[in-house]
């Protein structure tokens, strides 16, 4: 038998149709965004929207261990790495290969035009603390380092079985990445409406290279989807703990959105320095 | 056969439950975050020279990188053939920070 059948169930889930209505969904909305099309975007979010829902709620009616069969007949090939956490790791070296293309890009950009007595010299770049806030990314950095450790320890708890701190380190992770995110839309408007600091201009007056505002929204703003996603799934999987979906033995999500949050948190790292602080 | 795979899954479970340096790790990064800022501050260690800073931040990150890589994405307890797979995407992008410098240099 290929997936063996755990004891006690009368009946094994292999799959859902969800994710096939998810991926249907993101590619009409993508291709609504390459034509320029707004209906078509928007169906593909409804769709999108209809799978995520349709997913969620399917979990929360079974036990997620409804794929274990299929899990662990591929953990016996990558002895030790579930099959979960293997394609989580595949689906990161891409993300590792996409922040690359972006903040390669961007940094190209500014070498190119931002560096004098070059022909292709368009003005220079934005000095570290002339039009962006150090300090208060500073603090945002923090917290996203905090929420890093909260996570870590919210997975350490249910390993040990403490559902109370495994429940508040997921509430404080998830409270965290809010945080961020609200600070960093303040510092969006902030930038945008005060300082004037455009997708195609730089503040006025101040002589900056005009692909500073483009590069910093772009770089940023791709992070900061990705802690939106992040903080999606941490407000799943944290209603999920408050419901008692998690055990000591049933907590691999808690592990794999950790896995995400922590790379989100590596990606900033570097993008905190590379932005902010050169 | 789910019963070798559950058995070679043990050791790991087990591992998990071995108390891990979090709270060492988070102050490291606190620390160097603050750092970060200090030296980029201006009026703060201003016989720092300009490259020698830059060089100073590239160092600090990767090392606040790796520990959260490491000790937080638990990279250091899975089996050591899992790096193979970050160390591929980390492959490719020295393939375009190459292309990009020529570029630049171009």
């Amino acid at each position: 038998m290929a997936h063996p059948e755990p004891a006690g169930e009368e009946e094994e889930h292999h799959g859902s149709p969800w994710p096939v209505i998810i991926a249907v969904g993101m590619g009409v909305g993508y291709v609504g965004i390459v034509s320029a099309s707004v209906p078509m975007l928007l169906v593909g979010v409804v769709i999108f929207g209809g799978g995520a829902g349709g997913w969620i709620h399917q979990d929360m009616q079974e036990p997620s261990s409804a794929f274990y069969g299929l899990a662990t007949s591929v953990e016996s090939r990558f002895p030790r790495v579930s099959a979960r956490k293997l394609g989580t790791w595949l689906f990161l070296a891409t993300e590792i290969m996409f922040f690359s293309a972006i903040i390669g890009s961007s940094f190209t950009l500014r070498l190119r035009t931002g560096t004098p007595g070059l022909a292709t010299f368009q003005g220079p770049w934005a000095t570290p603390g002339q039009i962006l806030n150090v300090p208060l990314t500073g603090l945002n950095t923090f917290i996203l380092i905090c929420s890093s450790l909260t996570m870590v320890e919210a997975l350490s708890a249910i390993e040990r079985d403490d559902k109370v701190k495994h429940r508040f380190y997921l509430l404080a992770t998830l409270l965290l990445g809010i945080t961020f995110l609200s600070i960093q839309a303040f510092e969006y408007q902030h930038l945008y409406f005060g300082e004037g600091l455009t997708f195609t201009h730089a503040p006025l007056g101040s002589a900056v290279n005009p692909l500073y505002g483009p590069t910093f929204y772009a770089q940023t703003g791709v992070h900061g989807s990705h802690v939106t996603a992040g903080v999606l799934a941490l407000a799943y999987v944290t209603r999920k703990a408050f419901k008692g979906g998690f055990t000591k033995e049933n907590h691999e999500a808690i592990e794999l959105v950790g896995l995400y949050w922590h790379f989100v948190d590596v990606v900033w790292i570097f993008l905190f320095t590379i932005v902010y602080l050169v | 056969m789910a019963e070798t795979a559950v058995a070679t899954q043990a050791p790991a479970i087990g591992e998990t439950l071995r108390r891990r340096p979090y709270i060492p790790v988070f102050v490291t990064l606190a620390v160097v975050t603050a750092l970060e800022l200090a030296i980029t501050t201006p009026g703060y260690f201003p016989v720092l020279e300009h490259t020698f800073r830059i060089v100073l931040l590239v160092i600090m990150s990767t090392i606040k990188a790796s520990l959260v890589v490491a000790y937080y994405m638990h990279l250091r307890y899975e089996p050591r053939w899992l790096a193979l797979i970050p160390l591929a995407g980390l492959a490719l992008v020295a393939v375009l920070v190459a292309a990009l410098t020529a570029t630049v240099a171009h």
